[in-house]
């Protein structure tokens, strides 16, 4: 995931890359999503998970369009 | 194949020893850790790597990344706790401090631009909060590549 400063930035990037512009977050909804995704990665108990369990954390975030659907 | 209890611990201590040392174990260390020999130690990483829990380089024992902790040098490195730590991508940057439920001091570079930013995060606070973090690759995508992710 990159960091960019503008949205010019990224048209920038993804022109000299040829590639499709994928999905831009403000840093604060990236703040509000990895409190979801990373808040227990040091315990013992966390063991990875499954497609139901991250869709949920992606409706948790309001990231509810087919970019963050688990299946291509 | 794998005694799962042992291999939960193996993936905790690992991120455990991220988070004190700011790398991850050697595959012999682990081994040392848990006292078992190295040929187990050795195929509990091949097992948390295939499972996703971290990833090994290529052809190698060596742990690349166990998000949000990077094994290797990147643009994005967080100052929290005393000590400094690389982050996979500008997503893993404020991830760390998540991880290891503490402040930090974020010093990133911008992607094409090259320019520096500091950022903090404070008491669940974020200054910054008109930055932008692209995501280039849908969900479905992302073990495809992970470097390029």
């Amino acid at each position: 995931m990159l960091l960019f400063q503008s949205e010019e930035w990224i048209d920038v990037w993804c022109k000299r890359n040829n590639l499709e512009r994928g999905e831009v977050l403000t840093i604060t909804q990236v703040w509000e999503l990895s409190k979801l995704w990373y808040h227990n990665r040091l315990s013992l108990d966390y063991h990875g998970r499954s497609i139901e369990q991250v869709a949920e954390i992606f409706k948790q975030a309001s990231l509810t369009s087919a970019f963050w659907h688990g299946t291509g | 194949m794998t005694n799962d209890s042992l291999l939960w611990q193996v993936r905790a201590f690992v991120y455990n020893h991220f988070a004190d040392t700011t790398h991850p174990p050697s595959v012999d260390e682990t081994a040392q850790h848990f006292n078992i020999d190295i040929e187990e130690a050795s195929a509990l990483y091949k097992e948390l790597n295939n499972r996703h829990a971290f990833f090994l380089q290529p052809e190698t024992l060596t742990i690349r990344m166990a998000n949000p902790f990077s094994g290797i040098r990147t643009d994005f490195k967080v100052h929290a706790n005393g000590k400094t730590y690389f982050a996979n991508c500008a997503w893993d940057m404020i991830g760390i401090p998540v991880a290891l439920h503490s402040d930090a001091v974020i010093e990133a570079v911008f992607t094409e631009s090259n320019d520096s930013v500091q950022l903090e995060i404070k008491n669940g606070q974020i200054t910054n909060y008109d930055l932008l973090i692209h995501f280039p690759l849908p969900f479905a995508h992302w073990y495809d590549d992970l470097v390029f992710t």
